[in-house]
């Protein structure tokens, strides 16, 4: 990612496309709304487990593929939080964010 | 001296032909005399009893008699292939070779002298009975390349047996234990060996109608390309009596194709490992996973679904590493296997075995699903490393024509959905141009890319 920062707007943008790619995958229809609060895991969460590993797969490749970034989201780190970061599409995106900065400096 | 029954009764066959190479029959009178020439060739090169020799060749009759020589002196063979150049100084040194002979592609040959001595106790205590041996080094797909030492004598002791005449296509060269006991199997009762340069379907089944080839011994992954190409409607299959196969799981869905496409074949597995030698089975029935060990001079036992073997042609142990075969003779093949009566089914190597959250995958089974989807020329599933799951279930497919990797994911995920529980489809999807075997045609299962800390390929444990 040269020259370009990956901002949180971005990040918000990738985690729904990634999620919308996994709804279609898993062919189970898209919840109506999509937003930063959508739950992602925990109570009232849109995916199961499975479906949630393959969200973070699905992020990795999407921002592989259409950034040219490389990170590694489902890590020791992100299941270490006591408050998982993925918890929500807007938290997922902050985590997204700063792992990529982390990463990159 | 070693073999000497496999020699005395090759002289029976002198005017039978032994081995057909670069489409020139060899027979096995002419394969006798490259044995005595390399009889005297050896004591002008101060080869003796106890001498260690890389062989780096093919199948080719001046090898095959090098080879017949070496064991007949009671010295030790180390028989390499190109594929392994890159390797063949490490490899020298590890077997601690005195020589290497090179074969070139007219057959003719070059010697070099290396400076190593017999240190390895396990050599020495070989060399010290009196006995000749022989090194295989493992494929190294799951590590380290691991020298195997063998008492050659009792690797080839049960060919003494006499078998069916039959003509072999050599599939396997002879730095495998499937090439070595195709050789000596057909060696010793009289058979030809046709050896291939090429190996493509379009080679081997043209060479099949040519030599009126009774059977061939072929991987998986062979026969899976074989099927593809078709090459097998475009001659004449007729003389084709047995294929077996082995090396690797049989996906389900090659096996069943296999059948429908050649009908009056009958389709055998082997089992076989660098460690213990090739060991008797028969199919259930032809087309069937089912398997049953002859016992045959060895013993088989299943602990917690582990294929244990204990048998007189297993290995004395490995050069440079820990010793496998516990003390009682008995070795864990690290193979899973489901029983059903007196006949076992091979899983795959638990070291393949993917753990997605506690439940158990094993690569061939979702292999087998995906090889029947459109438009996939070859699959490889493997294990990745997961922070959330333990591992997660990832393939690389090489495609036939290409497509968008989102069409492609969407059509597997569908595919795979009716076929498979949803823990063993595939997350990671990664489209590849390579083809995904070795030189020995068996499936590679690691990934090509390893980046991030979390996903290193899960098959390093062994």
């Amino acid at each position: 990612m040269e020259g370009q920062t990956f901002d949180r707007d971005t990040g918000i943008q990738v985690v729904i496309a990634s999620l919308c790619d996994v709804f279609d995958l898993i062919d189970e229809p898209v919840p109506g709304t999509l937003d930063e609060n959508t739950v992602i895991v925990g109570e009232g969460a849109v995916l199961d487990s499975l479906g949630v590993v393959s969200l973070i797969v699905e992020i990795e490749q999407r921002l592989e593929q259409e950034y040219e970034v490389a990170v590694t989201l489902a890590s020791e780190r992100a299941m270490s939080q006591r408050s998982s970061p993925f918890r929500t599409v807007g938290v997922l995106a902050d985590y997204m964010v700063t792992t990529i900065e982390e990463d990159g400096a | 001296m070693t073999g000497e029954w496999l020699l005395e009764r090759m002289e029976e066959w002198r005017d039978l032909t032994a081995i057909v190479w670069a489409d020139t029959g060899c027979s096995y009178g002419e394969l006798l005399e490259r044995v005595e020439r390399w009889h005297s060739e050896l004591t002008r090169l101060g080869v003796s009893a106890g001498s260690v020799v890389v062989l780096d060749g093919e199948v080719s009759p001046n090898a095959c008699g090098l080879l017949l020589a070496l064991m007949s002196i009671d010295a030790i063979a180390v028989p390499l292939t190109r594929g392994v150049r890159a390797h063949r100084q490490s490899f020298a040194e590890i077997a601690e070779a005195q020589l290497i002979v090179e074969f070139d592609d007219d057959d003719g040959w070059t010697t070099t002298r290396t400076e190593h001595h017999v240190t390895n106790p396990l050599t020495g205590a070989l060399i010290d009975r009196g006995r000749a041996g022989l090194v295989l080094f493992s494929s190294g797909s799951t590590g380290a390349h691991k020298a195997i030492l063998h008492d050659f004598g009792q690797l080839i002791e049960k060919f003494r047996v006499s078998r069916q005449r039959k003509c072999t296509l050599t599939f396997l060269l002879f730095d495998h234990v499937g090439g070595i006991d195709t050789l000596f199997n057909t060696l010793s009762n009289g058979g030809s060996l046709i050896t291939l340069r090429s190996r493509d379907p379009e080679s081997v089944c043209s060479a099949i109608a040519d030599h009126a080839v009774h059977t061939l011994p072929a991987s998986p992954t062979f026969l899976a390309l074989l099927l593809m190409s078709q090459a097998h409607r475009r001659h004449d299959m007729s003389s084709l009596m047995v294929i077996a196969y082995g090396t690797e799981p049989m996906p389900e869905s090659t096996l069943a194709r296999l059948a429908e496409e050649l009908p009056t074949v009958t389709l055998v597995q082997t089992y076989g490992m660098s460690e213990l030698g090739v060991l008797r089975s028969r199919s259930k029935e032809s087309g069937s996973l089912w398997m049953q060990f002859t016992g045959d001079g060895f013993e088989v036992k299943v602990v917690d679904g582990m294929l244990w073997v204990r048998t007189p042609t297993a290995m004395l142990g490995y050069l440079n590493a820990p010793d496998l075969i516990a003390a009682d003779g008995w070795m864990n093949t690290e193979d899973a296997v489901e029983v059903d009566g007196e006949y076992l089914r091979i899983l795959g190597r638990s070291t393949d075995l993917i753990n997605v959250g506690g439940q158990k995958v094993y690569p061939a089974e979702v292999e087998s699903v995906l090889a029947r989807l459109a438009n996939v020329k070859t699959v490889a599933v493997y294990g990745e490393a997961n922070a959330v799951m333990g591992q997660i279930v990832a393939a690389r497919v090489t495609l036939i024509d290409p497509e968008d990797i989102h069409d492609f994911k969407r059509r597997m995920r569908a595919f795979a959905r009716e076929h498979l529980a949803q823990y063993k489809v595939p997350v990671r999807v990664e489209l590849t141009d390579d083809d995904q075997f070795n030189a020995r045609f068996k499936k590679m299962r690691r990934p090509s890319i390893v980046h991030g800390s979390g996903k290193e390929a899960a098959d390093g444990q062994r």
